[in-house]
């Protein structure tokens, strides 16, 4: 049931590429490199294809834009284990890839495949997790522009009043550093400053082990005692990503607060439900689909002989990095300069969630709308 | 001097003292020292954390929700117990909590209305599901105990890849995603106002309680006399069933002071038609809610078992010598084997527990309860040596490491601070133990 499921979420996201690239644009970046495009070999190694949004969407997104101009696609999964990503590279290699698409399981451990490739005078890039090379391209969503967007919608429904922060794991720089980041480049330190904003749970947030929903229940459902104790009213939650965001809800309900308006992160199904039920306000969605579909088309480019530098890239306007179409730099925090893309998130709120749904993304409109009445429902699920 | 009380609670088997010193007049009481002692520390736990908020801590919905939150832990503890009493370990608990939490979801949203032909409205669905996750528990924990008992397999290896191989299955059972949207009435295991049994069926429970102390400790004297046992002096005995019967009461009154919160009884008063508002608002007391009625039940069974069924005696025997009860013919491999039926069992309630209260299942659900639960079990004096462990212990053990990690999360210290305490508190409770243990033999 579960692989007959997966066909058709494949076949869906397939279906939409298709009748994306056959659309109102033809895009001429890819009809420019469909002319490299048939010896193409573009060699992918992931680290751990068990999540299933790599199958959902990325995947399909690299594929289809690499066949549909003619070229090879081979893969392989790494398992989570750092030695055997180093094997995988070694035989996409001797397949004959030409560009290697690597999701590096570490960004260190994989070094040794990085030199073997260019060793061999294979342009590399780094898919959604960053390589510390100076030779690699470097594609990526905006992790500040993140917690910005989540910020920023929130502040937007509760301009002031008591926030609660429900950041992720202690040692993933994501929660401590970027996200929090970007809720302070949308104004969270200023606001807290100027008293517009009390944070409830200490100047830091909660941080949330592992970011385990069952954590993040426990430590809200304190929060939400520690607030009525102290005869304050929580108006919203920042929540860093979906599965903290999950167990933040079923606190709520375990305590029957009602829902002020609260953020998460990835698009996954049972948040993009809880949005469509009105217990979760945003859900910053990154749309994997078009990750793929920007590295398909880099490495097309590659293959032809681009040099990192002179690629230009054409992805949906709503993910399109406000740099424009040609890589820029990045500054590593190894203090690596790499050439990078980096692709802008979508805030998906009840009233933007075609977007997900009209994208192809994993979550159906069945999974969206599971629950939702009709008839009071957001537009999307009428 | 607490040997006898730490082999098992037997009673009847205490010489009482004749000394007229306090500890005497205690010892005459045969009060276990041990958990009397535990008690002792939540209290200065609470209270401390009460000092510390300002008196905002000790308040009744603050402890329901460290009881609920505490539950299914202590539910598993209670099995955790034997398990070590009987010279084993189980560290697939929080995988087979991921499982069956992730089963009952998978039931009720997907296989129930699309593989089984049982609509939302098919009757006592929340039952039929709690049943299958039940037999599932009890079917893999009998697989890893047939492993360990009949093959010989030692249980730390079995159970240890129980934790990675079960806790795999979880992934490809849900392809990875979460899964939510259970039945209203499975909701209900996992507490909250709804979820509770209400403020009449509370003092009910607080009474029936009561009258069973009472008949316990005249039934206890009774059978003492009739087989010429030592008997406790009458002020004792009346001492204990008043101190008994008044924790009782004060804990029910304490969680009926527990109110809906205003806006649900609003919501479901103007529902349901209950008329015009009271003067103040409703009232209405929460009482206990159903996880800490569960885990009550399984307290009391679990205790019977290991006190007063043979079984119980059984693993003890096993613990304290495993050559001396084999050869005093007890069937140890399926004495063995049944403990972790049992465990199985008990994973299946924890899960039902968790996944009620999330409203769900995620991957992770149950990941490092293993970890917890054995904490509670030795923090509550269970003794990794063997044929050492009380099940009230354990479940107290829960609650002392539980009201750690809410009162510090209530005060706003980040989970690497919880953690370091708890880990010290864990050392602090053992060394404690094993000091008291030498200093008693």
């Amino acid at each position: 049931m579960f692989s007959r499921k997966l066909i058709a979420l494949v076949g869906a996201a397939a279906v939409m590429a298709a009748a994306c690239s056959s659309g109102s644009t033809p895009s001429p970046s890819a009809a420019a490199s469909g002319g490299g495009g048939e010896d193409c070999v573009v060699g992918v190694s992931w680290n751990n294809f068990q999540q299933p949004r790599w199958a959902a969407t990325d995947e399909p997104g690299i594929k289809d834009t690499v066949e549909a101009a003619g070229g090879k696609y081979i893969s392989a999964d790494a398992n989570l284990v750092n030695e055997q990503q180093l094997t995988d590279v070694d035989s996409l290699i001797s397949q004959g890839a030409k560009v290697l698409i690597l999701l590096a399981q570490d960004q260190n451990a994989i070094l040794p495949a990085v030199q073997k490739a260019k060793d061999a005078g294979i342009p590399v890039i780094a898919y959604d997790r960053l390589i510390e090379d100076t030779s690699v391209l470097y594609l990526t969503f905006d992790n500040v522009a993140v917690g910005k967007a989540q910020a920023a919608a929130l502040f937007e429904k509760v301009p002031t009043g008591n926030y609660v922060l429900i950041k992720g794991d202690p040692g993933d720089p994501n929660a401590s550093t970027f996200l929090p980041q970007g809720w302070d480049d949308a104004g969270l330190k200023d606001k807290v400053a100027s008293g517009d904003i009390t944070i409830l749970n200490g100047p830091d947030g909660t941080f949330t082990d592992a970011w385990k929903t069952e954590k993040a229940q426990s430590n809200m459902e304190a929060i939400i005692d520690k607030a009525n104790a102290d005869g304050n009213k929580i108006d919203a939650i920042l929540a860093e990503n979906d599965s903290t965001a999950l167990g933040v809800v079923a606190a709520l309900t375990a305590k029957n607060y009602g829902f002020p308006p609260l953020s998460g992160q990835d698009g996954d199904p049972a948040n993009l439900n809880n949005v469509a039920l009105g217990k979760q306000y945003v859900d910053v969605w990154k749309n994997s689909l078009e990750l793929g579909k920007a590295a398909g088309q880099a490495a097309l480019q590659l293959c032809a002989g681009t040099a990192i530098a002179d690629l230009s890239i054409t992805v949906d306007p709503s993910v399109q990095p406000p740099t424009g179409a040609a890589p820029t730099d990045f500054t590593t925090p190894g203090s690596n300069v790499v050439k990078a893309f980096i692709l802008q998130p979508t805030p998906v709120t009840a009233d933007t969630l075609n977007l997900p749904i009209d994208a192809g993304w994993y979550a159906t409109k069945d999974d969206i709308c599971k629950g939702v009445d009709p008839a009071t429902g957001p537009a999307a699920c009428k | 001097m607490t040997n006898v009380a730490d082999a098992a609670p037997a009673s009847g088997q205490v010489q009482p003292p004749a000394r007229t010193s306090i500890r005497g007049l205690i010892a005459q009481t045969e009060i276990d020292l041990r958990l009397f002692g535990m008690l002792l520390a939540l209290g200065v736990i609470l209270l401390t954390f009460n000092i510390l908020s300002g008196g905002k801590f000790f308040q009744p919905t603050n402890m329901v929700t460290l009881a609920v939150q505490a539950s299914g832990v202590a539910v598993i503890a209670t099995g955790m117990v034997l398990v070590i009493v009987s010279r084993n370990i189980d560290l697939s608990v929080g995988s087979l909590v991921g499982v069956i939490a992730m089963t009952y979801a998978l039931l009720m949203t997907d296989w129930m209305p699309n593989v089984l032909g049982m609509g939302p409205d098919f009757p006592f669905r929340w039952l039929i599901a709690l049943g299958l996750g039940i037999g599932l528990g009890a079917l893999v924990g009998g697989l890893q105990g047939f492993i360990i008992a009949y093959i010989g397999v030692p249980s730390f290896i079995v159970t240890l890849g129980g934790l990675l191989s079960i806790r795999g299955v979880v992934w490809y059972l849900s392809s990875g995603a979460a899964r939510s949207g259970l039945d209203p009435d499975f909701q209900l295991i996992g507490g909250g106002a709804q979820g509770s049994i209400g403020g009449t069926l509370t003092w009910i429970l607080a009474l029936v309680g009561c009258l069973a102390i009472v008949l316990l400790l005249i039934n206890g004297r009774r059978q003492r006399r009739r087989f010429d046992f030592p008997v406790r002096p009458v002020w004792a005995e009346v001492l204990l069933g008043v101190l008994g019967c008044a924790a009782v009461v004060a804990v029910a009154a304490f969680a009926n002071a527990n109110l809906w919160p205003e806006g649900l009884a609003a919501r479901i008063a103007a529902r349901d038609n209950w008329g015009p508002t009271p003067e103040g608002g409703w009232q209405i007391p929460t009482g206990f809610p159903y996880p800490m009625v569960l885990l009550l039940g399984v307290t009391l069974v679990m205790a019977w078992l290991a006190t007063r069924r043979r079984f119980g005696r059984y693993v003890y025997a096993y613990g304290g010598n495993p050559d001396a009860a084999e050869l005093a013919g007890i069937n140890t491999r399926w004495t063995i084997l049944k403990t972790f039926v049992l465990m199985g069992i008990l994973c299946a309630i924890a899960a039902a527990i968790a996944s009620a209260r999330l409203n769900g299942a995620t991957l992770d659900v149950g990941q490092s309860y293993e970890l917890y639960v054995i904490a509670a079990a030795v923090v509550g004096g269970t003794s990794f040596a063997g044929g050492i462990g009380s099940i009230p212990g354990a479940v107290l053990g829960a609650f002392v490491m539980q009201s750690l990690a809410y009162g510090l999360s209530f005060m706003g210290v980040n989970s690497p601070g919880q953690n370091v305490v708890a880990g010290i508190v864990l050392i602090i409770a053992v060394g404690f133990d094993t000091l008291n243990r030498r200093r008693g033999s």
